[in-house]
């Protein structure tokens, strides 16, 4: 198969042509530091008390946390409206016609602008957007949830639209031939059957997102990605670490109410 | 409709299958509505959101799109940080495989036959695979930067990491699934467990695995693009020089590229899955 052809490609191009540093591996040194980097982060070599055992540090933490659950939601809220309004349009039977809607130019016109925004908002990842769109906005929560918005809004776009491609087609039509308009066949024929994998995908893509959150927050935006950045940079290991155990409480939290919520939605 | 005990509400109100209003959809758009309110709230709503002068260079980058660079010298540059890119994407998918597949035979628990001696493993394992992608692949680069120094062997493992702690869930995932009349055949002519898990469940599953990988190494060709960030090479690194140097059309040179990539791997993937799951 063509993929294994690219995957010896791959690695020999990376074992042998660029200086993968794969041999560093295998020298005892590598893991020494990688040890002590592990050290580090556990408050190994730190005066004083370690960050993460205090608890006021702990609170401040958690603000931010509550910031970058605040961004993922505003985020999911950018996607999901945009997706809500365009995936119909996006959908190749809807544009067509060949769920008994009419044909005109214009719809096919709105499928093919909508479909390259979606390939395009889609491709770019959010870290990119971030780049850019902080070049209007100022940096803040806002700024980041627009960035993770857009990409995710090519991706649920995307999904939805496809959704509405492989729907059951007959309920749209028997409404349709029964004198039902354009859009009470939409609201009546497609949506009850397409909404609740819409929903199914705005939770799935939540998860993805709540870890993104602090990627972008890198770049620009607020919440825990710019205080881990900033930890970073000064070596405050132990800051690091406290960062990343709220990290993984809001991927659990996340995680678990989407579960509850996938229950709501079947 | 069942009983319900939540709910006072009308039929009419709530057309939901199983009873009550609060264990339906109307309930579950009340709770993303209310969600998306309260997130609001936590916007600053008296400074302005926008630069002054903001909107002037977001038109600049927005013009530079039908003008991208095109010069021969820089589409070389393109074209050899795009090959970078795919080949992290690549050999990064190829140990995410290596390395999920045996995680996710043991997460999925089908090596042991009772309950006591299977339990604790795959709780075990599940977590260990938690773990794994709970963190985002940039964050692990930038760990792997922090403890061993750059190079794209850290780019490599820090994208393998999280991505073999999604393939390991979804390979143990679908190794449950397999149907188990053809399983309990074997087992009734005395395959051990292992037996069945090669010439039972593997044969039986791979269609679906192998499909999934591909998707998520569509995923991959992005995720490598970002490891620029760290200062690995490859497509986003350019993008982020460009950035930083206001170069527009450069930038949008690279997006194409990017774009383009993207497009080519979907479309492959899709032609596999198509190909496999027929």
């Amino acid at each position: 198969m063509a993929f294994f052809a690219l995957a010896c490609a791959s690695w020999i191009y990376l074992l042998f042509v660029a200086d993968g540093g794969f041999r560093e591996l295998f020298r005892g040194e590598t893991w020494r530091q990688a040890g002590e980097f592990l050290g580090q982060l556990a408050g190994a070599g730190v005066e004083g008390t370690p960050t993460f055992l205090q608890w006021d540090e702990w609170l401040e933490a958690g603000a931010l946390a509550y910031d970058t659950l605040a961004m993922s939601v505003i985020a999911m809220g950018i996607a999901g409206v945009g997706a809500l309004l365009t995936f119909l349009p996006a959908a190749r039977n809807v544009a067509t016609g060949e769920l008994a809607a009419s044909a005109s130019f214009p719809s096919r016109a709105l499928y093919y602008l909508l479909r390259g925004l979606f390939i395009f908002s889609r491709g770019i990842p959010e870290l990119i957007i971030a780049m850019i769109v902080v070049f209007a906005f100022s940096p803040g929560i806002l700024a980041g949830a627009i960035a993770l918005g857009i990409h995710n809004y090519g991706i649920l776009g995307k999904l939805s639209a496809e959704v509405v491609e492989d729907l059951d087609p007959r309920s749209a039509r028997a409404l349709r031939t029964s004198g039902s308009g354009v859009f009470q066949m939409l609201a009546y024929g497609i949506l009850p059957q397409a909404l609740p994998q819409f929903l199914t995908f705005l939770l799935y893509r939540w998860e993805v997102v709540i870890r993104t959150t602090v990627v972008v927050g890198l770049v620009s935006a607020g919440g825990l990605g710019r205080e881990f950045l900033l930890d970073m940079s000064l070596f405050r290991y132990t800051d690091v670490a406290l960062l990343l155990i709220w990290y993984l409480i809001l991927v659990v939290f996340v995680d678990l109410t989407t579960m509850f919520l996938r229950r709501l939605a079947r | 409709m069942r009983p319900s005990t939540a709910s006072t509400t009308s039929p009419q109100a709530a057309p939901e299958q199983s009873g009550g209003f609060f264990r339906g959809r109307g309930f579950l758009t009340l709770l993303l509505v209310a969600a998306l309110l309260w997130s609001l709230t936590s916007l600053s709503w008296g400074s302005s959101p926008v630069h002054p002068g903001g909107l002037a260079s977001i038109g600049q980058f927005f013009q530079a799109a039908l003008r991208p660079e095109l010069s021969a010298e820089f589409l070389t540059l393109t074209l050899s940080s795009a090959w970078k890119t795919v080949a992290y994407a690549v050999a990064g998918i190829c140990l995410a495989v290596i390395l999920g597949f045996p995680l996710g035979v043991l997460a999925s628990g089908v090596l042991a036959r009772r309950w006591a001696s299977r339990i604790p493993g795959v709780a075990a394992f599940r977590f260990l695979l938690g773990c794994m992608r709970a963190v985002h692949e940039l964050i692990w680069a930038w760990f792997f930067v922090a403890a061993v120094g750059l190079s794209p062997a850290a780019a490599i493992f820090a994208l393998a990491i999280p991505y073999a702690g999604i393939l390991g869930r979804i390979y143990a995932d679908i190794l449950n699934d397999v149907p188990n009349p053809p399983l309990q055949a074997l087992r009734a002519s005395g395959a051990s467990e292992t037996k069945v898990l090669l010439y039972g469940r593997l044969p039986m599953a791979l269609p679906d695995m192998l499909s999934y990988t591909f998707y998520r190494f569509e995923c991959a060709i992005r995720s490598a693009a970002i490891m620029g960030f760290v200062g690995v090479g490859g497509l986003g690194m350019q993008i982020q020089l460009s950035l930083s140097d206001l170069y527009f059309n450069e930038v949008w040179t690279l997006l194409y590229a990017l774009v383009a990539l993207v497009l080519l791997v979907d479309l492959w993937s899709s032609w596999v899955r198509r190909y496999l799951t027929s």
